[in-house]
């Protein structure tokens, strides 16, 4: 089973933070403290469902990139965790959707700040490839993403093209 | 009534477009079943027993004739000729075929409606009293502040892998014809000494296997503030709610677990992030909205007064009917009339094709194109001059729609049961059946007065039992069915759980025991004026239990 990484601009090759044969490049919370502390290398850490993202405010413009971790498609904490990284800790960098991420969700993790995903599912990765997402451009609440504001109703948006 | 603009229209399309290219996939074998299943349950399409089974949305349950019709249409080309109406106020098919549904997806579009979110993890159909905009005791119509909440809950990207379904219900009189207690987000609209127009928020009501009443977390939200208050209980509830038992995942057990307070002031420190930002509602927004939901024209008609007299003494059909199923409007000319959808010995809440057709005419006629549906699984029509009665009456009659029991012991609320649900334990229609015939004599029935049964063929409690004045709840037990009653329980602004009153009574003892039970009522309460409910909350279940179980009495 081959994974890829994908954001909106396509397929990404030899990412830096691919998991390769099953080994992850990220971090956990508690690692990714002390790695700031110390100082040193390039800093991914993974956010996994339980975890309180605002722990990481004090070394947001440490790390290199966030991964939110989907361990199942119906855990949706990742997509507040998005949310609140983004709206609430102003934080800027990459963030990427890991594990059980299916085409269905992808749409909606964009909307909420996720830039990059990576996946196992082979037919969610061929649609990625062709860049064939399911979404609904048009949205009836702001999210992180941009989105244009529209003349009708103050929570709606239409997507940015 | 509410109408889509451009944008409503391209985006329930684009959601249709979607969901086709998901049953593609699935018949593929892109995805599988496994996979597929959110993604259906998301657009209210179930597998059940015996076949798919689609729930179509009626926002706070209002419809035109138009709509009717349409679920009419689609009763008759894509299933056996009948639809059922829910506990929530939709509509669901038990027939169709998965390859159908997205061209009745389509079908239903073009009448302005769809599928979304009749199930799934997400934030559910937001249901409203059915009387709204017609009622006389309302401080405002409900249904704008359901329509912006609906908007604004449509394919929330944060908000649509909750760990678990998520119900919102909004009331807008003392008089809660919502059961805003029972649902996870209670809000009851109300006025403060400035006039302004706001909420009293409720949350974590339910019923399921853990039943309990909902807490007030605000006294008064103001109307500004709609969204970012509910967006605030949402993302603590998401971040937060159990995800490790599906039974103990809905945000009842997160109240219930982490204390009202505690959760109160988590929401609160969510909510101060979000207040002032874009959530905010511009009063021009709520009041474009609010314009759609104008009160229609009536004009007066005095005449029908002394006509409706008159009929009610030349015929006394008539007369019950008018008693029980209409209700004072808020102009004086006017009632607002329940169809029953409980004909004695019939199935709760279904109606053919024909019966819809007839409805979204008479409606058209009678009642300023409008229909509601009610959470007790009856039509309104709600706006109905009372010089239009009589002939509303006739037309009804030819349809067997005028059964005179609305409130009544006949006016059994009953889920699916096993004749459908895969989750069910036990058949709850046929129960329901046994009791409306036994009970069906309708001087007995007036005689008996209010009195809410409610049936569930499983804990899940889709029947409403816990709440019922008298519930009834089925399960298995070694392999047979069994039914256990509740008494005392009730959805209104006086929200109690019914407590079991003993054992349980095997199928072809549960009418008998009902028996028991009314007649325990009759012989006890103080008067006619003593309703079945007041009569449990002043002597407990002591008579009931000595009339069941006599010295055998024990706990079930």
């Amino acid at each position: 089973m081959s994974t890829i990484v994908w954001n909106r601009e396509g397929v990404v090759e030899d990412d830096r933070w691919a998991t390769v044969e099953g080994e992850s490049a990220f971090v956990s919370m508690d690692e990714a403290l002390e790695l700031a502390a110390t100082g040193g290398r390039e800093i991914g850490v993974l956010v996994e469902p339980a975890d309180d993202p605002a722990r990481l405010k004090p070394i947001l413009d440490r790390l290199a990139i966030i991964a939110l971790d989907f361990p199942a498609f119906n855990d949706g904490r990742a997509f507040s965790h998005a949310a609140l990284l983004r709206d609430r800790l102003g934080y800027g960098g990459e963030i990427r959707g890991v594990g059980d991420v299916l085409l269905d969700q992808v749409p909606f993790m964009l909307r909420v700040g996720i830039d990059s995903v990576e996946t196992a599912h082979e037919p969610t990765a061929r649609r990625l490839t062709e860049m064939r997402l399911p979404g609904v451009d048009l949205h009836y609440q702001p999210a992180a993403l941009k989105a244009e504001p529209t003349n009708t109703y103050s929570w709606r948006r239409r997507a940015a093209v | 009534m509410y109408r889509y603009d451009e944008f409503d229209r391209d985006f329930v399309s684009a959601r249709v477009a979607q969901f086709r290219d998901q049953v593609e996939r699935r018949l593929s074998g892109d995805i599988s079943e496994d996979a597929f299943k959110p993604l259906r349950l998301m657009n209210g399409v179930y597998l059940q027993l015996h076949a798919y089974m689609l729930r179509v949305a009626i926002p706070y349950g209002t419809l035109s004739s138009k709509q009717m019709r349409m679920l009419a249409h689609i009763a008759r080309k894509y299933d056996r000729g009948y639809g059922h109406f829910t506990t929530r106020q939709n509509i669901q098919y038990n027939w169709p075929k998965l390859g159908d549904i997205p061209d009745i997806l389509e079908d239903l579009a073009g009448v302005e409606m769809h599928a979304i979110q009749t199930s799934g993890n997400c934030i559910r159909n937001v249901t409203a009293d059915h009387f709204a905009g017609a009622a006389a005791d309302e401080v405002a119509d409900p249904r704008p502040y359901a329509e912006i909440l609906r908007q604004w809950s449509s394919l929330h990207p944060e908000f649509s892998f909750l760990p678990r379904k998520f119900k919102i219900a909004v009331t807008a009189a003392e008089n809660d014809r919502a059961a805003i207690q029972v649902h996870d987000i209670g809000l009851q609209l109300k006025k403060n000494d400035e006039g302004q127009i706001g909420f009293a928020v409720w949350i974590g009501g339910g019923q399921g296997r853990t039943p309990m009443i909902a807490k007030k977390i605000k006294d008064f939200l103001p109307e500004a503030d709609l969204l970012s208050y509910v967006t605030a209980i949402m993302r603590v509830y998401n971040l937060h709610g159990r995800r490790d038992n599906k039974y103990k995942a809905r945000i009842k057990i997160l109240v219930h677990e982490t204390g009202t307070e505690e959760l109160a002031a988590q929401i609160e420190a969510e909510w101060a992030h979000l207040r002032d930002g874009e959530l905010r509602l511009p009063d021009a927004d709520v009041a474009r909205i609010t314009d759609y939901f104008a009160a229609p024209d009536l004009p007066a008609r005095a005449e029908g007064w002394a006509e409706l007299a008159a009929w009610k003494k030349a015929d006394s059909g008539f007369a019950s009917w008018v008693t029980q199923n209409v209700r004072p409007h808020r102009h004086p000319d006017y009632g607002m009339v329940t169809i029953s959808l409980k004909p004695i010995g019939g199935i709760p809440g279904d109606a053919s094709d024909a019966q819809m057709d007839a409805v979204a005419d008479l409606a058209e006629q009678y009642s300023a194109d409008e229909i509601r549906v009610t959470h007790e699984q009856n039509l309104v029509l709600p706006h109905v001059a009372l010089a239009d009665l009589e002939p509303l009456y006739r037309a009804l009659q030819a349809e067997g729609l005028a059964t005179a029991n609305s409130g009544l012991v006949t006016d059994i609320i009953a889920c699916p049961g096993l004749d459908y649900c895969a989750l069910a334990n036990a058949r709850s229609i046929p129960v329901a059946q046994e009791i409306s015939e036994r009970f069906g004599d309708q001087a007995r029935q007036e005689e008996i007065g209010d009195l809410k049964i409610k049936i569930s063929g499983c804990i899940n409690a889709c029947g409403h039992h816990h709440v019922g004045h008298i519930g009834i709840l089925g399960v298995e037990k070694k392999g047979a069915e069994l039914y256990q009653i509740t008494l005392g329980g009730s959805a209104d602004e006086n929200t109690s759980i019914g407590e079991i009153v003993g054992r349980g009574f095997e199928p072809e003892k549960v009418t008998d025991a009902i028996e028991t039970i009314v007649s325990t009522y009759l012989s006890g309460r103080s008067g006619t004026d003593e309703a079945f409910i007041d009569y449990y909350r002043r002597v407990g279940a002591a008579p009931f239990k000595e009339a069941l179980y006599g010295d055998k009495a024990e706990a079930a």
